[in-house]
């Protein structure tokens, strides 16, 4: 009988915790929250990231412009008047310069803008870039030449710093470039709206200027080239990925050879890119001659960079088919090839291009093997005019540009430099939406 | 059912479609079957029994070659059907199969439409001329699945949207579509509920008219009610063959009358 009662007082009640659960609650209170820390960094640090990149990229989208009305002087273009193409085309932009330089004068003593500059200097608030403009115009429209038409100008870059708060009166002491003189004139243009900033869509379609003006230069030609390169890693990684994958994961005899592939196979995944690129500069360039600096030689490099990706998430979409659906054809009397063709294949085609999407994601960012295979640099060419040049003639790629234009002296390129990550990510999350949304869509349906 | 199968069947007449000498099936180092000799016949339900591990189904994929895609099995012996050996060099497996079906464990329609699913089999084999031949062999196909009337107004519909038991029937009806002349079946009924296995076993007395069946199960009482002969396996040794009465009634071997009555297993 005592035993009982002993029995029944030692028994818990459920309404009081124990120590012993109190301290596993505790440390699962304590995990939760260190997860919580952890992923709240994560996205501290993403916003300041994003913070960042905008704030500074986002100038590289508004320039500065000046309109002005430019009397083409036929007496200047075309000395002997017979408006012949080939005499025309022997004016250099020099020549051009005192239209410029006319017009703004004009511009200044029409709005009554009192300076001391003359029109020599009264030009150096104008982008070099605007003597090119109005002789390609001038080239297109030779007819033109007699009349005067309104232009607007890009200002230099001195002047669009100015306006964006980068360049002042104090730091411009030694700078050549600008003088406080030219800065009044500036103020006072634009105190008459001759002078605003607005998008400037040349940045996005633009090609890479040199260094003396980092106004005119935009991301146009080098996204060519990404595109060129991404075309070569398309038709060359996804089929040879894809075929290689499918005969290691269906039809290779498990042995130690297919061991020792697989390996290695991983291993490549982890080689550092510019291994790569060392590789396609012995051996795409130096051994077979292909053009320096091409798409097609980077996206040959690319293409050996993103198979091992390819492979390894094609293999993994293969495997995570069922081997019922394998067995069901086989079983009616399918071919191996015919059970993988049929349905193992488009059964794991989302997760095929899922790996294929974010392996042409990572080599759209890829900068280290193109600086070895001079897809770096000035490379200020026009935009291809077919397949074959786009391919072959000498052009950058999105990060070989960014990084081109964050080594350079200016700090407007470094605006630009920003500027350019601002596309590139836009590329990327655009790729890995399209991923996510893939794999979304056509999840398993077995 | 006609008179004819019963009296056949009853008279001993039937002839023999698989005949199994000495096989042995190794699985790496693990022998799997040791030894199996066997005679199944034409237009008979065969009932494969035993514990698990047994190496019931291993031999019962012998018999399509499914082994095959396994690479470390390994095949010794002769199985011949209608005597030819199906290991022969000049036997593609991909045609045995079209003669030989199955249906697997566990219902594995493929994530397409009823119709396709049925349709695979005579597409790949090139049985249909045309698209009414093929919709032809569908319906034939799906009527000697017995699911025809649950399906036939929605033949466009994913086969995997179907009930357990309904997918099973699909997959039999698509075994069948490729005309073949055997009917393996791996432990149909072990996925579904007592409604859907019922109508499996109704279904394979059925199928027993135009094919030799050959059923692995793990209920003896399923054996029982759906197989004319039986035949009992034991750690890769097929330890007692026979007619499936005499094997539930009187059992020649202790081992069998061990399982049987649940002292083994």
């Amino acid at each position: 009988m005592t035993d009982a009662i002993q029995k029944l007082e030692k028994k818990k009640s459920l309404l009081q915790l124990d120590a012993r659960t109190r301290t596993r609650n505790a440390a699962e209170t304590r995990f939760k929250a260190y997860g919580i820390i952890a992923i709240a960094f994560g996205l501290l640090m993403l916003a300041i990231l994003v913070f960042n990149i905008v704030t500074r990229g986002a100038g590289a989208y508004q320039q500065t412009f000046i309109a002005l009305e430019v009397e083409l002087l036929a007496g200047k273009l075309d000395k002997k008047g017979n408006r012949n193409l080939d005499d025309i085309k022997k004016v250099s932009t020099f020549g051009y310069t005192p239209l410029l330089s006319n017009a703004l004068e004009a511009k200044v003593a029409e709005l009554g803008i009192e300076t001391d500059l003359k029109a020599k200097k009264m030009v150096g608030i104008l982008s070099k870039s605007a003597a090119a403009k109005v002789r390609d115009y001038v080239l297109n429209n030779p007819n033109k030449i007699g009349e005067t038409v309104g232009f607007e100008f890009l200002a230099s870059s001195r002047v669009d710093g100015y306006l964006k708060g980068r360049v002042s009166r104090d730091s411009i002491g030694n700078d050549k470039n600008i003088s406080p003189a030219q800065l009044d004139l500036v103020d006072a243009l634009k105190a008459e709206d001759s002078l605003a900033k607005h998008f400037n869509m040349s940045f996005i379609t633009g090609s890479d200027a040199s260094d003396a003006r980092p106004e005119a230069a935009g991301m146009g030609t080098s996204m060519i080239g990404s595109f060129f390169m991404m075309l070569v890693v398309l038709v060359l990684a996804l089929p040879i990925g894809v075929a290689a994958s499918i005969y290691l994961e269906e039809f290779a005899p498990k042995n130690w050879i297919t061991d020792i592939i697989e390996v290695n196979i991983s291993n490549l995944a982890a080689v550092p890119s510019i291994v790569f690129g060392i590789l396609g500069l012995a051996v795409f360039i130096n051994y077979m001659h292909l053009p320096n600096s091409a798409p097609l030689v980077g996206g040959l490099v690319l293409t050996l960079m993103t198979l091992p990706t390819i492979i390894i998430s094609t293999r993994a979409s293969l495997k995570a088919v069922p081997p019922s659906i394998r067995d069901a054809a086989l079983g009616v009397g399918a071919s191996k090839m015919q059970s993988v063709f049929h349905h193992v294949l488009p059964l794991a085609a989302p997760g095929i291009l899922t790996g294929t999407i974010i392996g042409l994601a990572q080599a759209l960012g890829e900068t280290a093997p193109l600086l070895l295979i001079g897809m770096v640099g000035f490379i200020a060419s026009n935009p291809p005019d077919s397949i074959a040049t786009g391919l072959l003639s000498p052009n950058s790629a999105m990060p070989a540009q960014i990084y081109e234009w964050a080594k350079r002296a200016d700090p407007a390129f470094y605006e630009r430099a920003w500027g350019g990550i601002i596309i590139l990510l836009v590329f990327l999350v655009t790729m890995n939406t399209i991923a996510v949304i893939l794999r979304r869509r056509f999840e398993r349906r077995w | 059912m006609n008179d004819k199968n019963i009296m056949e069947s009853h008279m001993g007449t039937t002839a023999i479609k698989i005949s199994a000498r000495d096989v042995q099936v190794y699985y790496g180092d693990n022998y799997a079957i040791k030894d199996v000799s066997i005679d199944i016949e034409d237009k008979t339900v065969t009932a494969f029994i035993g514990p698990s591990g047994c190496g019931k189904s291993t031999f019962l994929r012998c018999l399509n070659r499914m082994n095959d895609t396994i690479d470390i099995c390994k095949v010794t012996g002769s199985i011949r059907i209608d005597d030819e050996d199906i290991y022969d060099r000049r036997v593609d497996p991909v045609q045995l199969r079209a003669k030989v079906g199955m249906v697997f464990q566990k219902p594995n329609p493929f994530p397409k439409s009823i119709y396709d699913n049925v349709a695979y089999g005579p597409r790949i084999h090139g049985l249909a001329q045309n698209k009414a031949d093929l919709d032809d062999i569908v319906e034939s196909a799906l009527r000697r699945g017995a699911i025809w009337n649950e399906v036939k107004d929605r033949l466009q519909s994913p086969g995997t949207g179907l009930s357990g038991g309904q997918q099973q029937r699909l997959c039999i009806a698509r075994a069948v579509a490729t005309e073949p002349e055997v009917l393996l079946m791996d432990e149909p009924c072990s996925a579904l509920d007592p409604i859907a296995t019922a109508q499996v076993e109704e279904l394979i007395d059925e199928l027993r008219q135009s094919f030799s069946v050959v059923i692995v199960t793990h209920s003896m009482q399923q054996a029982a009610r759906v197989s004319q002969k039986t035949a009992f396996f034991h750690l890769g040794n097929m330890v007692e063959y026979g007619e499936t009465g005499q094997i539930f009634t009187t059992p020649q071997d202790p081992r069998t009358e061990s399982y049987i009555t649940g002292r083994i297993g």
